[in-house]
């Protein structure tokens, strides 16, 4: 749905391989020596959009998943979001703050099927949603997104 | 309850409409009796759950009769089965099954090894093997319907790396506050055509190996776990969940209902003539609505399966008390809102729900069926939980079926 593209940069194709199932993803609070390698592992299409604050990464893979990262200028990754046919492995893309977010589901008194989720974590929050066949959500750190820029755009 | 045979009801009922000539129907003679309809209502109850997982609330439950494929004689009735709209496909509880003395045989795919699944629910994902059963809900049978187990005894093998990590794994039936899941959501598989052919294997079925390796790999749609109502044989194209709204605002202990087999297909599933909403759903069951007049819509969707309203408003306070963790308190309550839905494509209605959302912490102690339960979701989706059926007829048209002039898959109420 949120998905107009970014119209003052074209998005330029960094590898268009065969696309490949997603296996490692760059966390949050990850740096660039982290992005570049998991983008050197992935072998899938990647494409990056430098923005005016940050750069946006998109990951495409061949199972559908689609994988945004949000890099600020020092290159550290302050939010990702996601929407595809399964959810992608959080461990993953939460990083460091995935031990506080399954800390977090467990204190729920009734995770049970929320099919909707907002998890405000001490560093970051994390929303997701959505059923088989159709998954999105995203996570970002709050004091880590640059000026200028709004949780409304982390999609 | 356990091991009624499936012939009580329909005894009972031809005993009732053919004054007492209990037996053979179509008894010689002149007269030809009509068959009498199927038996299409199944009965809900809100209620705290089973015993091992009390304390749940705004769960819909009904029981389930299960056999093994082909067996008249293995069955077992499930009671507290949650039942989800916003799935498709009948889950059990393995250490259920076990107790209930029922014992169902797992498929295995293309390569002789066993098909296990894995599904991610917000907070947690099932795991376990697919089997075969024959399935009733009232008078309605399923045959060799694909199901899955929840290996709670974890008697199979362990789910892969990635199953279960993105919460916890949620088999059992303290986790998941029922001894199953029915789904009757809007579409024939659970997973579809995007578990058939893709490239590379969606990781939610799994071949596994006599060791214990289970690999990702695709399936075909008779192969994976389905939508039981698909499979009947009459008033197959949908269902209608009806349920009172609970007489105490701060909630009630029980409300019972009922959900309906077929739309438009007998007389007491009848499409109205008028007043009905219908929202036409993407292929990924989703209509949009509008919170509150925001300036964007969300995907949206109905689903039984959550038992509060999903939304993301920044100018509600969060409960803090341990018991309403994830939810709203509003300082003030009940506060009123709305929410405009719209359908996509030509099911394309539009309309406005205004709901109140109470303080959780006025509820009455020990209710089940809380009508003005709000919880605190994500910017990405909108979800109409239990709240929304309480005192709604609630039509769920499945995909590839036509009820009346509309084609699923919709929503409708």
């Amino acid at each position: 749905m949120n998905d107009r593209a970014p119209r003052h940069f074209a998005p330029w194709i960094l590898a268009f391989g065969w696309l490949a199932a997603c296996p490692a993803h760059a966390a949050l609070g990850g740096d660039a020596a982290s992005v570049a390698a998991d983008a050197r592992g992935l072998g899938g299409a990647v494409s990056v959009t430098p923005m005016q604050t940050y750069e946006l990464r998109e990951i495409i893979c061949a199972d559908g998943l689609r994988v945004r990262e949000f890099l600020d200028r020092a290159g550290s990754v302050f939010a990702v979001a996601w929407s595809g046919p399964v959810l992608p492995d959080l461990r993953q893309l939460l990083g460091s703050d995935y031990g506080a977010y399954r800390r977090a589901i467990a204190a729920l008194d009734r995770p049970g099927l929320k099919r909707e989720l907002r998890v405000v974590l001490p560093d970051a929050v994390v929303e997701l949603g959505g059923h088989l066949r159709a998954y999105a959500g995203r996570a970002y750190r709050p004091a880590a997104i640059p000026a200028g820029i709004t949780v409304a755009d982390l999609h | 309850m356990r091991k009624i045979t499936q012939f009580t009801a329909a005894a009972a009922l031809g005993a009732a409409l053919l004054g007492g000539c209990v037996g053979n129907n179509h008894a010689s003679g002149s007269v030809v009796v009509p068959p009498p309809p199927i038996v299409n209502a199944l009965a809900v109850t809100v209620d705290a759950g089973p015993a091992a997982a009390a304390g749940q609330i705004n769960h819909a439950y009904v029981t389930v009769k299960v056999c093994a494929a082909g067996s008249q004689t293995q069955c077992a009735s499930i009671d507290h089965v949650l039942l989800d709209t916003g799935s498709s496909g009948l889950r059990l509880v393995r250490s259920v099954l076990t107790a209930a003395g029922l014992t169902l045989a797992g498929t295995t795919d293309a390569q002789g090894q066993a098909l296990e699944e894995c599904v991610a629910f917000g907070g947690g994902e099932t795991w376990g093997p697919v089997a075969l059963a024959d399935v009733t809900l009232a008078g309605e049978h399923a045959s060799h319907l694909p199901v899955q187990i929840m290996d709670d005894t974890a008697a199979g093998p362990p789910p892969p790396a990635g199953c279960g990590a993105n919460g916890t794994l949620i088999n059992g039936v303290g986790g998941f506050g029922a001894n199953g899941l029915l789904g009757v959501g809007l579409f024939a598989q659970d997973c579809g055509p995007g578990c058939v052919g893709a490239a590379a294997p969606l990781p939610v079925y799994f071949g596994c190996a006599a060791n214990g390796t289970c690999v990702a790999e695709n399936v075909a749609l008779t192969a994976q776990v389905t939508n039981p109502v698909t499979l009947f044989a009459a008033d197959n194209n949908g269902v209608i969940v009806d349920l009172p709204p609970p007489v105490n605002a701060n909630g009630d202990t029980s409300v019972a209902g009922q959900v309906l087999f077929g739309i438009g297909t007998q007389t007491d599933n009848a499409l109205p003539p008028t007043g009905l909403t219908v929202l036409g759903t993407d292929a990924n069951g989703y209509f949009t609505a509008t919170y509150n007049g925001a300036a964007t819509s969300l995907p949206a969707e109905i689903d039984s399966g959550t038992e509060s309203i999903q939304l993301d408003d920044p100018t509600i306070a969060h409960c803090t008390a341990a018991a309403y963790l994830g939810y709203y308190c509003p300082a003030v309550a009940p506060l009123a809102v709305s929410a405009t839905n719209m359908g996509t494509g030509a099911n394309n209605g539009v309309n406005t729900v205004n709901f109140a959302i109470a303080d959780p912490n006025t509820f009455v102690a020990g209710a089940a069926a809380l009508p003005s339960l709000a919880g605190v979701g994500g910017s990405t989706q909108f979800v109409w939980g239990m709240p929304f059926f309480y005192g709604r007829k609630v039509y769920v048209g499945i995909e590839q079926h036509s009820a009346g002039s509309f084609t699923g898959p919709f929503n409708a109420y």
